[in-house]
């Protein structure tokens, strides 16, 4: 469903959102929705701009739980989804001249957008949710000082293991272990695949090494026997096979995790001794959007109470509204968020944003990987 | 007023323009991007200078190289498959069906109301650990637990696109069929000939031109497959239209995604016109 990426900022925003969990109201309730929302107030959109958006965004976000805000509060406006399936393909998108006005991509590919020029500043006193944003959130969409990006969902990554034929997983190199062979998933992606070796054999992740990449090659390339398959969706992919047991060991999002757990299936989520990896999802409005206002409206009214809250119950994702982080009281979001762990955020890596060098040779590498 | 030739070529424009929008057109811009330098999206106004970059990045990879090779294998096995099973399905409806053929005919085409994804799909179900195969394995005893080998794996890529084209490759052989004089069939029953030779010597000679065509219809697709490879070929069943899809998307690189596209284009061409002359296709058609 989306891309992880490891902001420096994510735990900041963790501890923040850990400590108001004491108080507050409540959210929770497993798989339950949200009540539908209370009238909002907005500014409307300018009188000569077109009442309409177009949103790049991931295949699942478009469901209306996840904007059902902006719905109430701007009935008539018409929002259509265009879709990309990784943070490279919507970047692609973009530069190959995406008419999107919103444009929803992960931690570390701000750069690019900016350097770009494909987005513009946001003007943030048209967020009246944005006082619910912690500090450390709001930084992570800063570039030289300026507010490029609205921040939104956020998340861990970790191995999933189930723990019927799986012992306690405590390094990341529990993918690479012959003892699962034909049980083992791991996720699409060239950088992630970096990022993995790189923490088990603690390289500096932003200064991999060509004799490095070549070493992680290999070493994937001969993962490649024991994977089941690679996956690419989150729900569409790996859930299923973690829940029909086709896969005991997988590279994964806490929001699987939640799932299999909520399931009551017997799965486990590793806080692993290199460390689990965190990512945060940004909104940013294009440049060349003719409905600045009502982009601007449509990422206030994503960090909303209610479409927050979809994401928090419904998808098992975390969220930049610092209140309803807060009130998460379900046991089973407790533990897939962390929440009940405090020294989860001291085994938590945040990696730097990748150059668009590194970019080209580990996503090269992974297909090389691949085709082996 | 047109003339014959004159209407022939005007209802023939909205065809010729089809296809040069949407078939010629994206062809040229994939050739144009392959020749691009540069790992990243290509803005179009950008500047450059044709190179053969990406052409020697792709052919210097083995990997790519022995992936296209299997792809190749594969698509020879599936088109040969499916055309050997759709042969007896045509025969049956030409020769033996009678007037139900109709109906039977309408019954084969069935499975093309469902969406393919759905089709692949439910390929994946049943070649799962709790599928209708295991489960039917597991209940005879003929196994103690579930096959892994059925999902994820090549088999199961080659079992679900056979299974995906043979309704599609009867087609062909069928229209052929039934364009068999059947005086030739008569002539050689009052020459003599049995049964099985009249199936040899009369009926598959003039099927062949449908059955070449047929096994070329599901062996161009099937070469540069991405889909089903994806949702059933896991690490194992991989093919080389992933890898292009990666580069189109994954790795946001067109220009070498191009290039290994156009490789794609003219290796398979290439197995055309090669199998066409060993064929002999222009003789039979002739």
């Amino acid at each position: 469903m989306r891309i992880p990426g490891r902001p420096r900022g994510a735990a900041a925003f963790l501890v923040i959102g850990f400590a108001l969990a004491a108080c507050g109201t409540q959210v929770g309730g497993g798989s339950a929705g949200a009540s539908s929302a209370d009238p909002v107030e907005t500014p409307p959109p300018a009188a000569d701009e077109p009442n309409e958006l177009l949103v790049l965004e991931w295949s699942g976000y478009e469901a209306e739980d996840f904007w059902t805000d902006f719905k109430t509060a701007h009935p008539d406006a018409a929002v259509t989804f265009e879709f990309g399936d990784t943070d490279a393909n919507i970047l692609a998108l973009m530069e190959g001249g995406s008419q999107a006005d919103v444009v929803h991509f992960y931690t570390g590919w701000q750069q690019f957008y900016v350097d770009a020029g494909l987005v513009q500043e946001i003007d943030t006193s048209q967020l009246t949710n944005w006082d619910k944003v912690p500090d450390a959130y709001k930084e992570l969409g800063q570039i030289d000082g300026k507010q490029y990006f609205v921040p939104w969902d956020w998340g861990f990554t970790s191995i999933l293991y189930n723990t019927e034929h799986v012992d306690e997983v405590t390094s990341w190199d529990v993918l690479f272990d012959e003892a699962y062979a034909g049980h083992v998933s791991m996720w699409n992606d060239g950088p992630a695949a970096v990022t993995v070796s790189s923490y088990i054999h603690g390289y500096d992740e932003t200064n991999v090494t060509e004799e490095q990449l070549a070493a992680i090659e290999e070493e994937w390339i001969a993962q490649k026997p024991l994977n089941a398959f690679y996956w690419s969706g989150e729900y569409t992919d790996l859930c299923p096979a973690v829940q029909d047991g086709t896969v005991w060991v997988a590279y994964a999002w806490q929001g699987c995790y939640a799932t299999a757990l909520a399931n009551g299936d017997p799965v486990a989520y590793a806080t692993p001794e290199e460390g689990r990896n965190s990512w945060v999802g940004l909104y940013a409005i294009s440049a060349d959007t003719d409905s600045p206002a009502l982009a601007h409206a449509f990422l206030d009214m994503k960090l909303a109470e209610t479409t927050c809250a979809n994401a928090v119950t419904l998808f098992y994702y975390g969220c930049a509204n610092g209140d309803v982080m807060a009130a998460i009281d379900d046991p089973v979001l407790v533990e897939a968020f962390g929440i009940n762990d405090p020294s989860i955020l001291e085994s938590t890596n945040f990696t730097p944003p990748i150059t668009a060098e590194q970019r080209a040779a580990w996503t090269a590498m992974w297909e090389r990987v691949q085709a082996n | 007023m047109l003339g014959r030739r004159g209407t022939l070529k005007f209802l023939a424009v909205p065809a010729f323009a089809w296809l040069v929008l949407f078939f010629f057109v994206p062809l040229v811009l994939i050739a144009v991007f392959s020749l691009r330098e540069g790992s990243g999206v290509v803005a179009p106004d950008a500047p450059w200078s044709p190179s053969l970059e990406q052409y020697g990045e792709v052919l210097g990879t083995p990997a790519f190289m022995r992936l296209l090779g299997v792809s190749v294998l594969m698509a020879l096995v599936i088109a040969g498959c499916a055309t050997l099973l759709a042969f007896p399905v045509a025969y049956f409806l030409t020769f033996r069906a009678g007037s139900r053929a109709p109906l039977y005919l309408t019954l084969l085409l069935v499975p093309f109301a469902v969406s393919y994804l759905l089709r692949v799909m439910a390929w994946k179900l049943m070649l799962g650990p709790e599928g209708g195969i295991n489960s039917g394995l597991l209940a005879l005893g003929l196994t103690d637990e579930p096959i892994g080998l059925l999902l994820y794996s090549r088999p199961a890529v080659i079992i679900t696109l056979v299974y995906v084209w043979v309704p599609f490759a009867t087609l062909p052989i069928y229209a052929a069929m039934q364009r068999i004089d059947r005086a030739h069939l008569e002539a050689a029953a009052d020459l003599g000939a049995p049964p099985w030779a009249r199936f040899w010597r009369v009926t598959v000679p003039l099927t062949l031109p449908g059955a070449i065509a047929t096994f070329f219809m599901v062996f161009i697709p099937t070469v540069g497959e991405y889909v089903t490879p994806s949702l059933v070929g896991g690490s194992d069943g991989i093919m080389y239209g992933n890898i292009i899809q990666g580069f189109f998307t994954r790795s946001a690189n067109w220009p070498v995604g191009s290039a290994m596209a156009m490789i794609m284009l003219a290796l398979t061409l290439s197995v055309v016109i090669v199998g066409v002359r060993l064929g002999g296709l222009r003789r039979l058609t002739a």
